[in-house]
């Protein structure tokens, strides 16, 4: 009986040692920055966001990304003005941005070993209310249990209904934009 | 002569509205950005009601804090610092939470306006101006509490 009790808690001693030394299956970033471009013969403008959040699951490969839309920050007042207004991303009524989607060749990637990984992007995107589907290619560093992802892509505006037909924006901004995402993760 | 004349005024008024016209382009071209630092803040709150309220109702607390063209409520915040970090430009970032609020609030200051290091730690009761970019919910996708966002915060005391 003692015998029994003594490899139990023995058991019990490893099992829960394991489970503490397993890693977090999700990365974490709340470290990131989004940068928004548009160029047009008028002029280039350029607009960049540090206040999104999004998480990695290291098993599954799915992708979350969460982007207040009034963390973008112009140079210019006026073109912040714009971006933001109902006649643009209406932020008000849509105050953030989402990205849902999963890295389709995650098991290329090991987690568990330093270096740089390409990663594809799958999923859907949720820009002013409008949802369509998304892909995106990008690089995942690895480092310790830190990890570093990169991508750029582009976006068509009309696809999510955002059209200016008057006005200095209609010549100003072009159709199609780029967005480029930098963010650090961590384990959760 | 009067043909004359009236032609002057027209041209003189034509030139005068092209000058004013045109200052005022310049003007909304190169209108600075509001200055939040130096602005009164429209709500004194804290961190555990902000949080409270949006989880509360989101669209409420959107409708009357979130303004339309960006330029939205300057707030003045009373909280605990839970954490202190730094975001991807390299500003100092805190967030103000208490110890059983379900989300808490990330302020983030600028290159002019960051706190003298080592002067914040965890823990602290501290006051902070800025202007919300928005607010706390659950997100189903992530699984987890999205924090309030400040920025351009400055330490009131």
């Amino acid at each position: 009986m003692k015998k029994k009790m003594f490899f139990t808690i023995i058991l019990v001693t490893v099992l829960s040692g394991m489970a503490i030394s397993q890693p977090a299956k999700r990365l974490v970033t709340e470290k990131s920055q989004i940068k928004f471009f548009s160029s047009t013969p008028a002029e280039d403008i350029e607009a960049v966001n540090t206040t999104a959040v999004g998480t990695i699951d290291r098993e599954s490969g799915k992708v979350v990304f969460s982007v207040p839309m009034q963390g973008f920050e112009f140079d210019k007042r006026l073109m912040q003005k714009h971006f933001n207004n109902d006649n643009f991303l209406d932020t008000k009524a849509f105050p953030k941005a989402k990205l849902t989607g999963r890295i389709t060749n995650i098991e290329k990637v090991d987690f568990a070993s330093d270096g740089k990984y390409d990663a594809t992007v799958e999923g859907k995107m949720t820009l002013k209310g409008v949802t369509k589907p998304f892909t995106a290619i990008g690089t995942l560093t690895i480092n310790g249990d830190k990890a570093e992802v990169s991508s750029v892509f582009d976006i068509t505006l009309a696809d999510y209904g955002i059209t200016f037909k008057k006005g200095k924006p209609s010549t100003n901004i072009a159709k199609t934009v780029e967005v480029s995402v930098n963010a650090e993760y961590s384990q959760e | 002569m009067k043909k004359r004349k009236k032609l002057r005024i027209i041209i003189l008024t034509a030139a005068g509205g092209l000058i004013i016209g045109g200052a005022l382009t310049m003007y909304m071209f190169n209108m600075p950005h509001r200055d939040v630092t130096e602005t009164d803040p429209d709500y004194y709150i804290t961190s555990t009601e902000i949080v409270n309220e949006y989880l509360a109702n989101s669209d409420t607390a959107n409708e009357k804090y979130l303004a339309a063209d960006g330029d939205s409520k300057i707030l003045e915040i009373t909280g605990n610092i839970s954490d202190i970090s730094e975001d991807f430009d390299g500003n100092a970032v805190v967030l103000l939470k208490g110890e059983n609020d379900r989300a808490g609030v990330r302020v983030t200051f600028t290159g002019e306006t960051e706190p003298d290091e080592g002067s914040l730690s965890v823990g602290q009761q501290i006051t902070v101006k800025g202007v919300i970019r928005s607010g706390a919910a659950y997100d189903k996708d992530l699984e987890m509490y999205e924090n309030v966002i400040i920025e351009k915060s400055v330490i009131i005391q």
